[in-house]
Formats: structure tokens, sequence, C-alpha cells
């Protein structure tokens, strides 16, 4: 007997199981009915966020609730638009997205976010009109409102610098000369040949290659595309500046210990050189600072103002945005929201580091404020932040943000990894392909006169 | 929705046969439907809708999608086949059909000539040798993304890597292994080896233990060699277990994907893209759902046609 009760009594578990699991899946529509009835005083909203980000968005959504009494169904989304798609498929998108400024153009091709009025946000003038004017749509109609922009800068290790007795970089040569001296010159002081120059996440996987290289290309003075202001766009990539660019890039890859061995498959994921104290020289996101100086001292991370190229010293640049899902019907809430997200109130808890009550400490989710009243050097207590504010407002430049600008990034960053994989590469022709995939893909989606 | 109802019956139908054909006796033919009749069909039915609505239901959604252009929210537009145009005149699909097969055919023969040795060195009734086959057999049941992972940190391209080291030692001078574009696909291919070997080892130790032993001692008694016994006892015998692990090999080398995406993303220079990272880029990092649906639909009809080729080929050369 006991031995045939137990075969049933998981068959039983079994089929229990399944019907669990079948009516959550029936159910889980009907429960979206609900939240989307449940009064008008709730909205959805979005972030791409892990814990640390979404502790952020959580006080500055906390303080909206308290201050207009309407609840925030918060959802911080990590897999952000293969979730977001799923949710497009149900033709219900969440009432409000804050997610990557570059998605604008993806995000209006396929209908997911509506227009906004400008002049009908409370607030908007505050922010200027250049940040404004990045949100433009192909049809000259406004999508999203500013919420953050940040722009890439270059972090160094100060004690390896001073150990070796060197100044800050300025430009180019000095940059290169700066990373060759960490991997030849024993920095850290430990008699091993164990440090390197500069960290690369030089995979073409999602087009690591190509956002951290595009700096240097733009500082040779070379274009990716251009606009010609009605909609349109040509390849620019092909040009003795982008050679000169790609050439710089290649002999950081190809001087040896410049940049970590094996950087050419490497992913930002992959790549914890800096914060481990194997490499000194990183062109990244200004979110890191905080990472950094957890690990390694804040004494010891500096920021330097970008090291000039032949042609200028732009630094590439990127921000967040908040959208409006198409189709909810809460268009004054929604309004309500983002009044209050680019207010100075709202920026500036945006801007903090806070531990909270589950013990998570904020990653700031706004790294340099839209809100023209923000300081960010005195929010931020941190002179370093005053630099990369300076990068940005001097010179920083954004991939095109009104057309879904993947599938061009895709091709810039297979073709920059085929080319550092190489270092007897035929740069021209590399250039070459680019342009040649580059005019294909613009034809393939209209953009071209 | 229609998909549903279609599936439903296909599933029915040939199961409604053979339970008629097996009551075989007469008088049970004609006897009316009970609800005792329903009993089977309450037991089968969880599985069955699961495999409806997570097997069943995606994979014709998959069809549809491979002829449309995909948009979730506007509504998707039928286009015919042009997807499938696409995937078919795109170079990089070209090249990686050519990297999947290259790697497909070293990752199999590797893994078969590495598992038949294992199987022919760990084959007996030893006491200790459960110790070393399960150590051997350790990497089937590591996650491939932990075995990715752990690979890279070995082929690091400096001195300081930990292969280096060893070829170091060898007098060997420091490899660029997955850095180079002209031998990642080759490393990778050790590494589906070094994971694939031990699965077959296992699948043919269960063929070497069915051989009949009396078959070895008569052998002995003749005076034939190890050559011989190998080339006329254990080959012939092993005959049906090559024919799984070949089969098996030829489906999972076309669906490689985890240990490239992990290794190099495709990279360096595109060199170790195969089929599924350009699916996968295309379909989720490009948004280009329609053309990563056909790329899907041809892989499935390719595996599904080597698969019968495997299959005819292996049996023909058993019945021959």
């Amino acid at each position: 007997m006991k031995n045939t009760m137990r075969p049933r009594r998981f068959v039983g578990l079994a089929i229990a199981a399944g019907l669990v699991v079948s009516v959550a899946a029936c159910s889980s529509e009907s429960g979206e009915d609900t939240s989307g009835s449940s009064g008008e005083q709730s909205l959805e909203v979005w972030t791409r966020s892990a814990a640390e980000s979404a502790a952020s968005y959580q006080m500055v959504f906390d303080a909206f609730t308290e201050k207009t009494g309407v609840e925030i169904d918060y959802q911080p989304v990590q897999e952000f638009d293969t979730q977001l798609q799923a949710r497009a498929s149900q033709k219900d998108l969440p009432d409000v997205l804050i997610n990557d400024a570059s998605s604008l153009g993806n995000y209006v091709a396929q209908g997911f976010v509506l227009p906004i009025d400008r002049e009908s946000i409370e607030g908007e003038g505050d922010i200027s009109d250049e940040t404004w004017e990045q949100n433009v749509g192909l049809d000259g109609e406004t999508y999203g409102i500013p919420w953050s922009r940040q722009a890439n800068v270059t972090i160094i290790r100060k004690d390896w610098r001073e150990n070796l007795g060197l100044e800050i970089p300025t430009n180019w040569e000095e940059l290169a000369s700066l990373g060759e001296a960490f991997a030849t010159q024993d920095p850290d002081g430990n008699g091993q040949a164990d440090t390197y120059g500069m960290v690369v996440p030089g995979s073409a996987k999602s087009g690591y290659i190509a956002r951290w290289g595009n700096s240097y290309l733009w500082q040779a003075g070379a274009e990716i595309l251009e606009a010609d202001g009605d909609g349109y766009y040509t390849s620019a990539i092909d040009s003795p500046e982008a050679e000169e660019g790609m050439t710089y890039i290649r002999d950081l890859f190809c001087t040896p210990g410049v940049v970590v061995p094996g950087s050419v498959n490497l992913t930002t994921g992959e790549t914890p050189f800096f914060g481990q104290g194997t490499a000194g020289i990183y062109l990244t996101g200004p979110y890191n600072i905080s990472s950094f100086d957890t690990l390694l001292g804040a004494e010891n991370v500096e920021v330097i103002p970008m090291p000039e190229g032949p042609e200028s010293n732009t630094t590439f640049a990127e921000g967040e945005n908040i959208y409006f899902g198409a189709s909810s019907e809460k268009a004054d809430l929604q309004k309500q929201l983002a009044e209050f997200l680019v207010t100075q109130e709202a920026q500036e808890i945006a801007m903090k580091v806070e531990t909270n009550e589950a013990g998570v400490t904020s990653q700031p989710v706004v790294r340099l404020p839209v809100n023209e009243n923000v300081d960010v050097a005195a929010v931020t207590g941190d002179d370093r932040w005053a630099i990369v504010a300076e990068d940005y407002a001097n010179d920083s430049k954004t991939f095109p943000w009104n057309i879904d600008f993947n599938s061009f990034r895709q091709i810039l960053a297979d073709g920059m990894n085929a080319m550092v994989a190489d270092c007897s590469s035929d740069i021209p022709a590399g250039l070459a392909s680019i342009d040649e995939q580059f005019q294909a893909q613009l034809e393939a989606m209209d953009l071209v006169k | 929705m229609t998909s549903d109802t279609l599936t439903g019956t296909t599933a029915a139908g040939p199961a409604r046969e053979r339970s008629r054909s097996r009551a075989g006796r007469p008088p049970r033919r004609r006897r009316p439907t009970t609800w005792r009749s329903f009993i089977p069909w309450m037991f089968l039915a969880p599985g069955l809708l699961l495999g409806l609505i997570f097997k069943f239901y995606p994979m014709f959604e998959g069809f549809r999608m491979s002829t449309a252009k995909v948009q979730p929210f506007l509504g998707d537009i039928y286009v015919g086949l042009d997807n499938y145009t696409r995937v078919l005149g795109d170079e990089r699909f070209r090249d990686a059909l050519g990297h999947t097969i290259i790697l497909g055919l070293t990752q199999t023969v590797g893994a078969l000539v590495l598992g038949a040795l294992l199987a022919l060195l760990l084959e007996g009734q030893a006491r200790r040798i459960w110790f070393v086959r399960t150590a051997v057999f350790l990497p089937v049941v590591t996650a491939l993304a932990v075995v990715g992972e752990l690979w890279r940190i070995l082929y690091f391209p400096t001195e300081s890597g930990f292969l280096n080291q060893v070829l170091g030692f060898l007098g060997i001078p420091p490899q660029e292994f997955l850095s180079d574009p002209s031998t990642a696909l080759g490393y990778i291919a050790v590494v589906g080896i070094w994971t694939g070997a031990p699965y077959n080892m296992v699948i043919i130790l269960a063929g070497l233990t069915g051989i009949d032993r009396s078959l070895y001692e008569s052998a002995a008694i003749d005076g034939v060699s190890v050559k011989q016994r190998l080339r006329y006892i254990v080959l012939p015998a092993l005959r049906p277990a090559i024919s799984v692990v070949l089969t098996l090999a030829a489906i999972r080398s076309l669906r490689t994907f985890t240990e490239v995406y992990v290794l190099t993303g495709g990279g360096p220079a595109g060199s170790t893209e195969v089929w599924m990272t350009r699916v996968y880029s295309l379909g989720f990092q490009a948004n280009d759902l329609g053309v990563a649906s056909a790329a899907s639909v041809l892989l499935l009809l390719a595996t599904l046609g080597l698969t019968v080729l495997v299959r005819t080929l292996t049996t023909r050369k058993g019945k021959s």
C-alpha cells in the first residue's frame, strides 16, 4: 500500500500544480483589468532599474504620493524592452515609462508613446530649449519629457598616476602614454606586472564598443549619421576623420597592455577591472563613480576633463525621458507626475544617495539634472560631478534619438569590433563596409530622401 | 484561436485511433461512451493544456510572426515570405550558417571520439571507477553559462591567463585564444567537446554493457587482436548507441547558443557568430522579431531534415 500511495500523491500534486499554473495564467489578464480600472488615483510606472536605482525612484514617487495623494504602482523592470513588448501585445502599456532617451525613435515607430504639448507642461521653462529639442520625433512632435542627462567621462586611478609622477592627460597622445605607463611601470608598486591601462567593453554585443568608441570618432571630427533636418539621414562614416579616429582606437588595442587583453570580447558586465584595481583608465558613464568610490576610496578615483582629440573633446551623451504610455487613459495624472518629476525638489531627491529600510543604498537616477535651477556640484557635494556637467555642457553629442538607432549601432559596433580585432586590418575598407550597410539600413527604414 | 482548435484535433485524432485499434475485440468496440472513458483524458488534460499553452501555441505564433512585420502594439502586417528572403539574402546569416556547420561538425566528431575513448577507458565493474565517472560527467550537469564563464577565465589571453601559464611551462608562447578571429571558433569547439563528450560517454557505456561477454571470450579463444575486437565486435554492437548520439548531436549543434554567447558574443569580428546568436541579436537587440522568427523556422526545418537524414543513414547501415 505504502508504495502505491506515493506515486498517487505525486500525480495529485502535479495536477494541482498544473491547475494552479493554468488558473494563474487565466487570471493574470483579469488582474490587470482591475488594476487598470481601480480608481482614477493610481498610475502604473515602469523604469529599467535594478534594486539600487529602484530605491532612488521609490523615494521620488513617495514624495509625489505624499504631495498629491496619487498612488504609484511602481514596477522596476530589468528586462525592460522584452517585458514592454509583452505588454504591448496585450495592448495594455504602463501609464508612464521612464527609460533611455535613445529609445524615443523606436517607441514612436512602434506607437508606444503619446506626443506631448510642451507648452502645457508646468515648469517647462526650467528645462533648456536644447534639452527639449532632443525629444522631437521625426514628425516634429515632442515625445517624452526630459528627466536626466549624462555624458561619458574619463575616470582615472589618481593614486597610480601620482605614484608614477605623471600629469593629468590633456590630449590623445598623453592619454595613450598614461595607459602604457600603467601597464609597464607598475603603478601599484607591488613588483608585479599585473596592471593594465584602459578598461574597454570591446564586444559588439548590444553595441558596446560603439558606445565606448564613438567619443573618439567624434573627437577626430568624424560623423556617424548626418541629419538633413527634414527627418532624413545620410551615412557619414566613410571619411578620413573616421579613419584617423579608428586608427587611434586600434593603436590603443594593439599596443600591448594599453587596453586590458581580451577586451575585444567583453561587455561592461565582464569588465570589472577598474574596480578590481587591475586597470586605471575608464571612459564610462558617471553613474559608476559611486561604486568605484566604495571599492577604491573616493580619493583614488579621479574624473578628468575629456582629453582633446585632433578636432574636439566631444563626449558621448545619453539620457532618460519620461514617456506617456499610448494606451493609458489617465492623461491628467501622467502630466501631473511628469510636472512633479522635473521640479527642483524631485530632481534633487533623485540625486541623493540614501539607504532605505530594506538596507538598499540608492543609486541616483538623475545624473545630470534637466532642471536648470539645480546645481549638481552643490547637491552632490562632489566637485567631480561639476566636471561631468562641464563635459556635458561644453561638447557632447548623442546618437540620433528620433530614429530607431539600434540597428545602426549594431552595424557600427560589428565594424569597429572587426577593425580592432586584427592589428593589420584595412581600416578604410572597414569603414566603407559600415557605410554600405548604413545606406542599406537607411533605405530599409525609409530614411533616405 | 484557430491554431488552438487545430492542435486540439490533431492531438486527439491519432490517440483515439490508437485506442480503438488496441481495443481490438468486437464486443468492446460499440460500448457506449461513459464517464469512465473520460478518465484518461482528465489525467492527460493538465499536461496537454500546459503543452498547448507553452509549446504549441508559441510554435504557431512563431510561424505566424515569420510572415509578418511584427508590431505588437500597432498590429502586425502580413508580408508573405519577405522575411525569409531577407534571411536567405543576408550575408551574415550565410556566414553564421557556415560557422554553425563547422562548429557542429567539429564538436560532434570531437565529442563522439572523446566520448568513445572515455567510455572504453572507464568501462568495467571496478568499485572505484564510479568516482572517476562522476568526475568526468560533471561538465554535463554544470550550467552551460557557468562553463562558459569558467573557460573565458581559463582562456585569458596574457601570460597570466591559466592556460597560457600551462603552455608557458611547456615553452609555448602565450596564445590569443578567443581574441584572435582566426582561432576563436576552434577554441569554442574545444569547450563544446569538453561539455559534450561525457554525455556521449554515458550513452556509449550503456551500449558497451549490452555487448554479450561471451563474444569477447570466443574472440579471445580465436586469438583476435584488440584492433580486430574493436572493429568486429564493439563497433557493430555500438551502432544503435552511436546513432542516438549522432541524432542528438545533430539537433544540438544547430541550435548552439549559450557557449558562444557567453564566450565571445559572436565576436571578434563576427568570426564566431552562429545562427542562434544572429537570431538573438536581430530579435531582441534590433527588435526585428519577424526576421528572427523566419530564421528560427528555417532552423527548425533544418533540424528536422538533419534528424531524418541521420536516422535514415544509420538505420540503413544497420540493415545492410
